[in-house]
């Protein structure tokens, strides 16, 4: 019973950041629901004694997982699912806890909290970034296998794409000269244009 | 704008309009809250899928420039000052770009596209917004083992405080201002409530409420620029989060040093 509480309003939490961030109300319900299930696997492991950092962790793989699935089910990118989802386990109590007994003149217990807290959001962008990667990596593999070589356009792929030929680089050194002349004949025309009509003016 | 000879390849459309629409583009996603890698891969594939291959771009969380690597080649560069996160928005110009082959968007048409879609973002109104703050407020008080007097509490707190950032919209207050309002507003509210009704407990009311306002996002796009390779995005990203979570403490520390000097504790 405690669970499905729990899951409930996991559940609504993650639905109304959804709306905070103007998600799209098709994908609010399933963020919902990754949220739920990565609040109730996190909740779990802290009952089981595991600390903190691991909790956090394993529930953020879980919710990266889930919402790499949702994102081919429903042709979206990750994020609109993985950024609601995730927002129930970003440590929120941690960092008040610690501010709070940091102003109350207990410096070194407030530090504490303050770290684990840090800690903890490190472990969730450690854990969407090890799906993601994981993912990515996957991608581009089966992108090989048929023959793409072009992942992230612009830093890497095959060298053919930036060092030009001679007759390449010629020819697109032509094509800008082109382009730089015609603009400034029309820039030198339009100018003449606008005397012209100036003097009409002052004559009329 | 005189485009001297047409330089058309694929969909007829010259170098500097295909340059317009990827700066467009790479403009709505990074005012939308899109990260970097993001923005750079949109705005390079919708490039090199016109055939232009020596167009580049460089993004920070603030700046887009997007460059020409020809010989008189122009650059473009655009500053960004005020972002409002939209998820919504984000997908659909991501979507956008992938949808080029065939495009059957002309350059005009394509502007069109995407000044309606502008019309149509930030669906959510300001009250809904607000009401779904506070709604997250609630529940997350709820989760840490809070009671239905928190539950009512929190739900205040977070529609308060995000009621009074959406009205101060107008004025563009900055980041830091944002949050430091937000602080305050929830640092009184809570102490009120703490004091009419005696099943409230702070922490609870307090870290439910904070919870809309926390830097989730653009702490985790940090570390994704990070480890994507964007330091300077990622670094920046970063000290915004933690810009982001210290004003929203001194905010709530201000509430309450306000609120004991008053004498009212």
């Amino acid at each position: 019973m405690i669970w499905l509480k729990a899951f409930f309003f996991a559940f609504v939490a993650a639905v109304s950041f959804g709306v905070l961030f103007q998600c799209p109300k098709r994908m609010l319900w399933p963020g919902g629901l990754i949220g739920g299930v990565g609040w109730v696997v996190f909740t779990g492991l802290k009952g089981q004694d595991v600390s903190s950092f691991s909790a956090n962790f394993a529930a953020t793989v879980c919710v990266a997982l889930l919402s790499e699935l949702a994102a081919r089910r429903f042709h979206q990118p990750v994020t609109v699912f993985n950024i609601p989802a995730v927002i129930p386990l970003v440590p929120g109590l941690g960092m008040y806890r610690g501010m709070y007994y940091i102003l109350e003149n207990a410096g070194s217990y407030g530090t504490e909290i303050l770290l684990s807290a840090v800690m903890d959001a490190c472990a969730i962008a450690l854990g969407i970034m090890m799906v993601g990667g994981i993912f990515r990596a996957l991608k581009k593999s089966h992108d090989l296998a048929r023959y793409k070589t072009e992942d992230r356009l612009g830093t890497s792929g095959s060298p053919a794409l930036y060092v030009l030929t001679a007759e390449e680089e010629e020819a697109r050194n032509a094509a800008s000269e082109r382009e730089e002349m015609a603009n400034r004949r029309h820039a030198r025309e339009t100018l003449q244009k606008a005397e012209e009509q100036k003097t009409k003016e002052e004559e009329a | 704008m005189a485009d001297g000879i047409l330089d058309t390849r694929g969909n007829g459309m010259t170098k500097s309009q295909v340059m317009d629409i990827a700066m467009d583009m790479g403009r709505i996603l990074l005012k939308s809250g899109a990260e970097t890698s993001r923005v750079e891969d949109t705005m390079m594939r919708f490039c090199r899928s016109h055939g232009y291959y020596d167009l580049n771009v460089f993004c920070t969380p603030t700046v887009i420039i997007l460059g020409d690597e020809s010989a008189h080649g122009k650059s473009r560069v655009f500053r960004v000052r005020w972002r409002a996160i939209d998820l919504g928005l984000i997908m659909d110009i991501n979507n956008l770009s992938y949808n080029f082959k065939p495009w059957g968007m002309t350059y005009g048409k394509a502007k069109e596209w995407m000044r309606e879609r502008i019309r149509r973002s930030h669906p959510y109104g300001n009250l809904l917004v607000s009401l779904a703050s506070g709604v997250g407020s609630a529940a997350f008080a709820m989760l840490l083992g809070g009671n239905w007097h928190d539950f009512v509490a929190a739900f205040l707190c977070g529609f308060a405080a995000m009621g009074v950032l959406k009205l101060l919209n107008k004025l563009h207050p900055t980041a830091f201002w944002e949050n430091f309002i937000a602080g305050l507003v929830i640092g009184f509210i809570a102490l009120a409530c703490c004091k009419a009704d005696r099943n409230c407990t702070m922490q609870n009311i307090i870290v439910g409420a904070l919870m809309p306002f926390l830097p989730g996002l653009p702490f985790t796009n940090g570390v994704r620029d990070y480890i994507g390779g964007d330091l300077l995005s990622g670094n920046s990203r970063i000290a915004e989060a933690v810009l982001f979570a210290l004003s929203i403490a001194v905010g709530l520390a201000f509430a309450v040093k306000v609120w004991t000097w008053g004498g009212l504790r």
